[in-house]
Parts: structure tokens; sequence; C-alpha cells
């Protein structure tokens, strides 16, 4: 863990099927890799990169660059042997939700883990951006880039075609949901309907996750 | 040399040989270890009977899966049961390698040792 200095920590969850690439999409985003090998990590369960966010101001000046510390988790392939739980999606601000552009299949699971992000996630309406993963593969695509953006406008959410393997799309989607999560704040002025512990103002990072103890620290 | 294990190491570790070479290979077949009072307590949702069980370990929705024993540990109960503990590894198609707790209780009944209680977790943390 990098130092404490922040403005915000903000926690995104990578979701959809077995094999769709989430592992590999955060790894390209956090370390500009592509790692195809397979990748046993024991006992770090999440990806961590720090940007800068310029928010725009309703007058249209460009404010001071804030300071986000990104979380970013992976499920560890928990879902084939029980439902993920509303535990699993505590403290989640932001949801990249990813299929397999060349897996129909974790296509016509979208919807299903849209049901699920309902349930479970602070809200009802969360902000989710789809990701149609291993675009490179364009002669295996079994999923066209008209019907993924059908669903994604049916659910108004922003479609990305994502390469986890060339890096394609990858910062752009990442980006795309941490500026709706920063308007979302900026257009609460009480914020206190943020699920407690999900945005932290420059506070230091509790380092015992499991714990879920930073909840209610928050001191935004 | 030390002497002959104590007769519940070896049958407990037999068991536990038996019973993750069944679930990898074919886990329909489970069944032949369960009766119809055993308990199954699944990432802590219960399954009562032979014929629960096996459903739900057989809808678990992956293709192949593998274990690896890391270390397992067997004592007598003093009512003439085995208790037995397994820690190891599995994995599920191409997911990541995850570690997992399995405990049993084994019972002799007409002179064939059967599973009465099962309990399983994974055992990944953070993930809520």
């Amino acid at each position: 863990m990098s130092d404490g200095e922040y403005d915000y920590l903000i926690k995104f969850l990578a979701l959809g099927d077995s094999g769709v690439g989430k592992t590999s999409f955060l790894y390209q985003y956090t370390d500009g890799k592509f790692n195809n090998k397979f990748i046993t990590t024991v006992g770090i369960d999440f990806r961590e990169r720090r940007v800068i966010y310029n928010s725009t101001g309703s007058d249209g000046t460009t404010g001071r660059g804030q300071k986000i510390h990104l979380q970013l988790w992976d499920t560890a392939g928990q879902e084939r042997f029980r439902s993920l739980t509303t535990a699993f999606f505590r403290d989640a601000m932001g949801f990249l939700l990813l299929f397999d552009l060349t897996n129909e299949q974790s296509f016509l699971s979208i919807r299903n883990w849209m049901s699920q992000l309902q349930i479970h996630a602070y809200c009802e309406n969360p902000d989710v951006v789809l990701c149609g993963n291993k675009c490179d593969l364009g002669d295996q695509r079994a999923v066209s880039q008209v019907e993924a953006r059908e669903l994604a406008e049916k659910y108004g959410i922003q479609y990305f075609e994502t390469s986890a393997a060339s890096g394609q799309n990858v910062s752009e989607a990442v980006d795309v949901l941490l500026d709706l999560i920063m308007k979302r704040m900026e257009r609460c002025v009480d914020k206190s309907w943020i699920p407690d512990g999900t945005v932290r103002a420059n506070g230091p990072t509790n380092p015992d996750l499991s714990e879920g103890s930073d909840r209610g620290k928050c001191s935004c | 040399m030390m002497a002959e294990q104590p007769l519940w190491e070896q049958i407990g570790s037999s068991f536990v040989q038996h019973y993750y070479q069944m679930f990898d290979s074919d886990r329909s077949q489970l069944g032949s270890i369960y009766i119809d009072t055993s308990c199954l307590t699944w990432e802590g949702q219960p399954y009562q009977g032979k014929i629960a069980i096996v459903e739900k370990l057989t809808s678990l929705p992956f293709t192949k899966i593998a274990h690896s024993i890391t270390a397992q540990d067997h004592q007598p109960t003093p009512d003439n049961c085995i208790l037995s503990m397994v820690v190891g590894q599995l994995k599920a198609d191409e997911d990541p390698i995850m570690g997992f707790h399995q405990s049993f209780i084994l019972k002799n009944i007409n002179d064939a040792w059967v599973c009465t209680n099962d309990m399983f977790r994974l055992a990944i943390h953070n993930f809520g």
C-alpha cells in the first residue's frame, strides 16, 4: 500500500462470468501489461492505482486536481461455490461489468449480473460500465457490437469494446467509471447517502480490510 | 519405523482419498458415501439426506475440478465415529487456485463406513 496522501479512496468491483478476463483487465489497467499466464495471488485480493481527477465546475472552470486512490477488486472464483453476498459488494462504488466477446454465454449472463447488482449494490442504479473484452480476437467474435450496444442502452450504461491483451479501451473504461462516480458525488451536496467507507476523504486506509472495521469513519 | 497407524487414521485417510477421487472424477457417484440422515453444510447452506447432498454437489457450476490435499487429521470420537479434518487447495475449470477446509464425521453402520456429517468452506478472505 502506498502512502495515505489522497483525497478520495474509491473501490471498484470487476464482475462477470468466469474466464471473461477480469483479472487480466485489472492487471492491464494497474500495471500496463498483459499476463496470459495463470496468476495465483495469495493474500492479495485487489489491485490499486493512483489517478488525478480534474473536476469541472458548474461554471466551466477546472478545479484543483484531486488525488484518487482506486482499489480494483476481483473475485477469486468463489461464485462457483456460493452466490455472491451483499458483503462482497460492500463499500463498492463503481462496477466494471465484463463479458467475453468470443463467448455468447458470458454476454447472456450480463442480465443476471445486472440483477445481482440491483440487489446487492449500495443503491438500485449504481454506476456501471459494460466491457466486451477480448476484442483483439476478431476472428472468434460471437457477440456483435450492435447487440452489445443495444443491451447497454437498455440499462442506460456505457459500453466499451476492450482488450486486456492489447490494452485497448481499458483505461478509457475505468476513466469513464471514475468520472461517473465523481460527478455523482459532486451532484450531492450532502454526501451522507454514500455508503460508509466507500469514499474517504484524505484519510489513511485501514490496513485490515477483512474486518470491514473502517465503516463509519467516512469523514466526507 | 513407527508402529502401524491407529485404525481411525487408516480409515480416515482412505476415506479422504476415496472422497476426493470420486469428487474430481464423477461427483454423481458420491451418493454411495452418504445416508438419508447425513448432513452437509456447504458454504453455510444446509443440505440433509443423500439425495439433496448429491443434487447440490452435482449442480455446482464447473465441469472440471481438482483437489489437492495439504493436510488431514483424524480422531476417534466417544461414540466410535471418526472425525476428519482436511485442509487443501482446489482448482475449478480455469479459475485461480483456492484454499478450502472440509470436515467429516464417519460412522460404521452394518460393517460399512458412511459419512454422517460434512462441512465445507473455501479458505478465502476479504471477499465477503
